[in-house]
């Protein structure tokens, strides 16, 4: 059942949906079924435990396929690999394996590259090519495997093209949607989509009620392995700014706009973007991106897709590192900016969007749980976290960039109290946002470390923005209870830093 | 579906001020053991401590009282009126109501009455009758003092099951702090007790050797717990009464602040102190509440009114433990409380004089009000409360930080009316303003807008656009002034606004009462 379920976690969201239908003949089947370049990929892992961020889940393993592509690599996404301790290759028809290693992986565009120990594995099985030219009414084959090796076909209608947020949240990626009944499989983990015989695109999530599924595309494919061909990975470019349509005429008067003409009104700037970089700066329209001009909404018209969202040239059609020109109107004067995208990595956030295989930091003192806030903290709150988690940490996540916008530092949190002698009155403490440890401000872990190296008068203050305000530790007796918490809660290290 | 039902609807006593006066049982006594409980020190989430199912205990819709008819409830003390006869009920029987009537037990008689005084934080309401038939061969009922703990009690109304009335008996289970689902943010003295009330019962006293000693208000419904009934006892009653003595009832008073006990060793070393088992730490003091600037974060509270606090925040009272609160609870607007401190290690004497916190009041529900708005250009403006929460499931991240944190993180002092575009009444000057819902006004035209009011008066000026920035991030909110008075007539009689607006904040006048004068006059 765990492949099912695993299926379901996606809420389909609509928006941006391009209306281009572009005639083809839909009759055309998208497959020729043959011995085609498949590898089953098993992988086993452990996932971590924020709330114990000393200890690891319960291990965990996915049973998926893998495409073959040229120079021995195999294309699979990145959440399979995502935590993973042990990843095998497994030919299907043959059952042979082979251990192999993740080689590139991206978890925002959900694409990882595996490359088998053995480099004979993949002999015989000719690589995929892509095939970047899917457009919406054309038709694609979802494979899957049998146990036997035997090819499971399925087939299914692109009803639309757009784009739209993947699992991690950072960003906003080209999708296809298609309409498709998918049957289970042991291996419905990452499910490859074909159209004639090449690859069009690797399965992002499926809603077995309404039978759609959304696939991550062949171009946003062919964008990460041009990308992994570098020698570091330079990672899709990040916007870097939030955006507001300028459709209403009295907002277009009121900032210089005459006409209709289109553009987004720039309503926040991520300190550190590329964006800001280049000079943007909030309330300026941005009327074109390269050669597109963006209409009131934000779209522009895309050679193959036509109307789609503009965070497309981005994503889709940018590389980090390009020089490109931005039109502004700037107090209704024309401006141009040059704008060298960048990819914003996870660390560069105050609030880190998602964290895979990495450990969580901590420092544990005296029974007092430190932590950095991170989205992936909040997300053990389940899927309701938005509402669930504490709503100061939602807010702070929310809105990190408008509330510190000199960016570059960490949210320390006290998230919880453990029972031993040192902490004995403090059981109602947690979830506190930490400002200063013995009088120095905090903004990291690190920070946290070396602040409370630095008694005063024996004690350790810890001060914070919620009640109660103040927590004291005596700093002996903190270190005193250390052994003592660990072998109580089996806390093998009192802190993990970076 | 966990819910504390108001058992709504009916009557308690007829009672003649003079009686009520004379009714000195103590004033607050809690029994021994009483189990601590926070007043009004913990407003924002009104989650009393105690039972684990109390936390999820929501307040029942009170019950349709729109023609509440509170009935006499027993014959066994009829015989004369005294002089200003007045009804003891819940103030959820009477909240929202248009129009009241009493019946009593023996009269085919329907007679119209009216509030005299409502009392929402504690759930309590006098109402009269001006007839002066109803009163005719009625004795009004007496106090007595706080019921023994498993003492026999017997509760009378008229619950669901029948017409007339009913007695129900038990003991007295518990005397504790809870918090008074009425309001949703106040915490006050209850005494629960197992004999069975139900909805019908509200407002109904719960009698022992002849005096009333408690108004049946609030319990749990069946499928949350069994037998847990709560009655409002006579300390609250009789505070309520002394209260109201000047024709006005000013609610309870209140230190407005938060505080932690004091129990790690390690701590108190910290703040100077012995280890003697005393003392409370203050953590926020809300600038706006009766401390705010005479106590400061950090000031460790050694006694109040003389008497030692512990550092688990109770205070020796009259035998028995009480929450230090409770000192203040006692106590009336414009009385002094005095405070023993430790600021910096240096011991001081403050005296304080305590108000109502109003920050707090936001977070409760209100009644007897008409919800304040603006409608602008077909833009309804709401000031943010408890009721515009729950009504509109507002689920914006900073509209809800606003609402959690607005007395915590003293918001109130910039915003003391947080103001949500709640809704917009489609018309083409508002097209495309969707987005906007939900955003908190924060500026008009560069004026800062702090309350209601302001932003009517923004709205009043006359210039060429209102130019509405709102909190955090965004574009601002454009509307043409040529465009808004174009579609005013259009929006009014399309959507059927009465009123554009309404800014009062005062309590809506009952109907009746306007007419009888009362007794204030």
């Amino acid at each position: 059942m765990q492949g099912i379920r695993l299926l379901l976690f996606a809420a389909f969201s609509c928006f941006g949906v391009t209306n281009t239908f572009a005639k083809k003949d839909v009759t055309q089947a998208a497959v020729q079924p043959r011995q085609l370049s498949l590898v089953r990929v098993n992988v086993t892992g452990q996932g971590f435990d924020y709330f114990r961020p000393w200890q690891k889940r319960a291990p965990f393993s996915k049973r998926a396929l893998g495409a073959v592509l040229s120079q021995g690599r195999v294309l699979v996404t990145a959440d399979l690999v995502a935590n993973q301790n042990y990843v095998e290759l497994e030919r299907a028809e043959s059952g042979e394996k082979t251990a192999a290693s993740v080689e590139v992986v991206d978890y925002e565009a959900n694409l990882a590259l595996l490359q088998p120990q053995d480099k004979k594995f993949l002999e015989g099985l000719p690589p995929l090519e892509l095939t970047n030219d899917t457009v919406v009414g054309d038709r694609l084959a979802a494979l899957q495997l049998e146990q036997t090796g035997a090819l499971v076909v399925t087939d299914g209608l692109v009803t639309a093209i757009q784009v739209l947020r993947y699992p991690a949240e950072v960003g906003q990626f080209l999708t296809y949607r298609l309409s498709i009944a998918l049957q289970f499989r042991d291996n419905s983990y990452t499910v490859p989509l074909v159209k004639n015989n090449k690859l069009a695109g690797l399965l992002l999530r499926y809603d077995p009620r309404s039978q759609l599924m959304d696939v991550i595309p062949a171009p946003i494919i062919t964008h990460f392995l041009k990308d992994a061909a570098k020698p570091n990975y330079p990672g899709f470019p990040s916007i870097g700014f939030s955006y507001f349509p300028t459709r209403d005429p009295q907002l277009r008067k009121y900032s210089g706009e005459s006409g209709n003409g289109g553009g987004v009104y720039v309503t926040g700037i991520e300190p550190g973007a590329a964006v800001q970089k280049a000079g943007l700066r909030v309330g300026d329209i941005v009327t074109a991106i390269g050669n597109s001009e963006l209409d009131q909404n934000g779209n522009y018209i895309d050679p193959l897709y036509k109307k789609i969202d503009f965070t497309n040239l981005f994503t889709m059609r940018g590389y980090s590192g390009e020089k490109v020109p931005f039109k502004i109107h700037r107090q209704g004067q024309p401006m141009q900016l040059e704008v060298t995208l960048e990819h914003r990595s996870a660390d560069d956030y105050i609030i880190p969007p998602y964290s895979r295989d990495e450990a969580p930091q901590y420092y544990i003192l005296g029974g007092l749980i430190f932590q950095e806030l991170t989205r992936q903290y909040l997300r053990e709150w389940g899927t309701n976290w938005l509402k669930d988690a504490p709503q100061r940490f939602v807010y702070l996540d929310r809105f990190q960039w408008e509330l510190f916008p000199e960016g570059h530092r960490r949210i320390v949190i006290l998230s919880q109290v453990l029972p031993v002698n040192g902490t004995i009155g403090y059981d109602d403490v947690g979830y506190l946002t930490v400002t200063k440890i013995n009088g120095k401000e905090v903004h990291s872990l690190e920070d946290l470390a070396a602040a409370v190296q630095q008694p005063v008068d024996g004690f350790v203050k810890v001060e914070t923005v919620e009640d109660p305000k103040q927590v004291e530790l005596d700093a002996n007796q903190a270190e005193r209870d250390g052994p003592r918490l660990q072998e109580n809660f089996g806390i093998p290290v009192l802190q993990r830093l970076k | 579906m966990v819910r504390r039902v108001i058992f709504a609807c009916w009557l308690i006593l007829c009672a003649g001020g003079e009686v009520l006066a004379q009714q000195n049982t103590p004033p607050l006594p809690p029994g021994e053991g009483m189990p601590p409980a926070s007043s009004s020190a913990t407003p924002a989430p009104p989650e009393p401590v105690g039972p684990p199912l109390k936390p999820s205990a929501a307040p029942a819709p009170p019950a349709p009282i729109v023609i509440a008819a509170p009935k006499q409830p027993n014959g066994k003390i009829e015989k004369s009126v005294v002089a200003g006869p007045r009804i003891m009920t819940n103030a959820h029987v009477v909240s929202n109501t248009r129009y009241l009537t009493v019946e009593r037990d023996g009269d085919p008689n329907k007679y119209p009455a009216r509030v005299l005084f409502v009392a929402h934080d504690c759930d309590l309401a006098l109402i009269t009758v001006d007839s002066p038939d109803f009163y005719k061969n009625m004795v009004p009922l007496t106090f007595g003092g706080i019921p023994e703990l498993e003492s026999v009690v017997s509760a009378y109304g008229y619950p669901i099951g029948g017409e007339r009335m009913s007695v129900t008996t038990g003991i007295v289970s518990r005397i504790d702090f809870q918090l008074y689902t009425h309001s949703s943010i106040d915490q006050h003295l209850a005494v629960q007790i197992s004999a069975q009330i139900n909805p019908g019962n509200s407002g109904g006293p719960v009698m022992q050797n002849a005096k009333v000693v408690g108004v049946a208000f609030q319990g749990y419904s069946g499928d949350v717990a069994q037998g847990v009934a709560y009655m409002i006892p006579t300390p609250v009653i009789q505070r309520f009464l002394t209260d109201i003595k000047d024709g006005h009832y000013d609610k309870y008073v209140d230190l407005g602040l938060t505080y932690s006990k004091l129990q790690n060793p390690a701590q108190r070393r910290y703040l100077g102190l012995q280890d003697d088992g005393h003392g409370v730490i203050v953590n926020t003091v809300i600038e706006a509440g009766s401390a705010g600037r005479v106590l400061k974060q950090g000031d460790v509270l050694l006694s109040i009114d003389d008497h030692p606090i512990g550092s688990d925040a109770f205070v020796e009272l009259e035998g028995g433990r009480a929450e230090f609160q409770e000192i203040v609870e006692r106590k009336f607007k414009g009385d002094k409380v005095k405070l023993d401190l430790l600021r910096d290690k240096k011991p001081m004497t403050v005296s304080i004089e305590l108000n109502t916190v109003w920050p707090y009041l936001t977070q409760g529900h209100y009644y007897d009000m008409r919800p304040r708005y603006i409608v602008f250009g077909g833009l309804l403006f709401q000031p943010l409360c408890l009721d515009l929460m729950e009504a509109y499931q507002m689920t914006d991240p900073r509209v809800r930080h606003f609402f959690d944190f607005f007395v915590q993180e003293q918001i109130y002092l910039e915003h003391p009316d947080v103001i949500v575009l709640t809704n917009i009444l489609p018309d083409p000057t508002n097209t495309y303003l969707t987005p906007y819902r939900a955003s908190i006004v924060d500026e008009v035209n560069g004026k800062k807008i702090g309350t209601l009011r302001d932003l009517a008066e923004a709205f009043a000026e006359t210039p060429d656009r209102f130019v509405i920035k709102m909190v955090g991030e965004g574009p601002p909110l454009v509307l043409e002034r040529s465009q808004v008075e174009g579609a005013r007539e259009r929006i009014r009689s399309r959507y059927n606004v009465i009123q554009e607006q309404n800014l009062d904040e005062q309590p809506i006048a009952q109907p009746a009462q306007a007419s009888a004068g009362g007794p204030s006059s």
